[in-house]
């Protein structure tokens, strides 16, 4: 009987003891928190950032975990669950900050490194603008002082050329004077000077002091103008045998030429040419017609020293 | 004998009520320091802009300074403790959410602003 009733309070006793064991080690509230825990842990910003205050977070699931553990009231362990909850999201929190803070720090690097980046281009383009700027002007003097350079040559070369023109002008005004001294012809041939016959010696090729002064001003002419060249023609009447002719229009011709060189015209200028009776001026009817036929023509070239062949 | 249990149960009693009387005044005095605490970090998470950035944070960090302060006035220590530590973790996680709003909330600026700085840079290189 006595063994009976120990045994019964045995009994009771351990079925108090079950039933103490039965009181769940862990709420619904901190299994939730147990996973709130795990991902913070897994969170690398976390780890980088908020070591302390997780470290706070792992202190605090530990006493909750510990209270459970020990059985205490569902109350105490879900209070201490709930701050342990807290220090999680606290934990996150300042490492969301920190993560964003250290995000800032490196954006205003790169801000201010675009910035520069901007300064720099700004600057190159304002300098390459002034060199093109630079480069256009100068292109621009370039063209200018070549344009007053080409029209200090045009005037140059108008200026030559007027006086060039006023020379040959002047020239030819003298020349003209002088021949018309000479009392030139105009002919197909050219400009014709006849010496007559009066400005020699009868039936002598020398000139008389007539004469002289004629050849005289024909020289002037040839030495003024050195490009000009003359034919010297002799002619006679047809009084005498044509040999004596020939002869006399020869000497008389070389006589004049003779007269030319002496008086300083060139050898070169000179050309000579007898005749004799040929190509009379008139018929040889009358003492005057013959005394007109025996002449010595002087033919005066162009300017470029032709003389068109008789 | 039944005068000697009659005294010993009177000491006993006195022992107890002694000890007891210790036990609350014992806990009073660090249940006042978390209550205090409690409300420093509210109004710091306040001050923050935790109300503005965690509303519902600081709400509930606001009642439970107010549960903690009517518990400390009922002299219930324990629960004034527990209130205050609530409040208090409450008010750390507004502030904290505050600060990590207002960092996230430039770095977003100047991420924009190097953006629209690229972005000039870009076209200005092409012209």
């Amino acid at each position: 009987m006595k063994l009976t009733r120990i045994q019964i309070l045995l009994a009771s006793t351990l079925l108090l003891l079950s039933a103490c064991a039965g009181t769940p080690k862990s709420t619904s509230l901190l299994d939730q928190v147990h996973t709130q825990y795990s991902q913070a842990q897994s969170n690398p910003k976390v780890a980088t950032y908020a070591a302390l205050e997780m470290q706070a977070a792992t202190e605090a699931l530990a006493k909750a975990d510990a209270a459970a553990n020990s059985r205490e009231s569902l109350e105490t362990v879900d209070k201490l669950a709930y701050l342990t909850k807290q220090k999680i999201a606290l934990a996150t929190e300042v490492a969301n900050r920190k993560a964003s803070e250290a995000d800032i720090a490196s954006a205003a690097a790169i801000r201010d490194q675009v910035r520069l980046d901007q300064r720099t281009l700004e600057a190159n383009q304002a300098r390459m603008k002034a060199e093109n700027a630079e480069r256009s002007a100068q292109a621009a003097r370039d063209a200018a002082a070549a344009a007053t350079q080409q029209k200090n040559i045009a005037q140059a070369n108008e200026s030559d050329a007027q006086r060039l023109a006023a020379d040959a002008n002047a020239r030819n005004q003298q020349l003209e004077a002088q021949l018309a001294e000479l009392s030139a012809k105009k002919t197909e041939r050219g400009l014709i000077i006849t010496l007559g016959d009066v400005l020699f010696s009868v039936d002598q090729a020398k000139l008389n002091a007539d004469g002289v002064r004629m050849v005289q001003r024909l020289a002037a002419v040839l030495q003024q103008n050195p490009k000009r060249a003359v034919l010297v023609e002799g002619f006679t009447d047809s009084t005498g045998t044509s040999a004596h002719n020939q002869e006399l229009s020869e000497r008389r011709s070389m006589a004049v030429r003779d007269a030319l060189l002496d008086l300083g015209a060139a050898r070169s200028q000179i050309a000579m040419r007898g005749y004799g009776e040929a190509y009379p001026a008139a018929p040889n009817d009358t003492a005057m017609n013959r005394q007109l036929n025996r002449r010595v023509e002087v033919v005066l070239s162009d300017e470029r020293g032709v003389i068109t062949p008789r | 004998m039944k005068q000697i249990s009659k005294s010993w149960l009177l000491g006993a009693c006195v022992v107890g009520s002694a000890a007891l009387a210790a036990c609350t005044s014992s806990l009073k005095a660090p249940a006042t320091a978390d209550v205090a605490v409690s409300q420093a970090a509210v109004e710091n998470a306040s001050g923050a802009d935790g109300t503005e950035f965690a509303p519902e944070d600081m709400r509930k960090a606001r009642e439970k300074l107010a549960l903690s302060k009517q518990a400390l006035a009922a002299k219930d220590y324990k629960a004034a403790t527990d209130y205050a530590a609530q409040a208090q973790a409450d008010a750390k996680l507004a502030q904290a959410k505050a600060g990590s709003a207002k960092a996230k909330a430039v770095s977003a600026t100047l991420q924009e602003d190097i953006r629209v700085l690229r972005a000039e840079l870009d076209r200005a290189a092409t012209q």
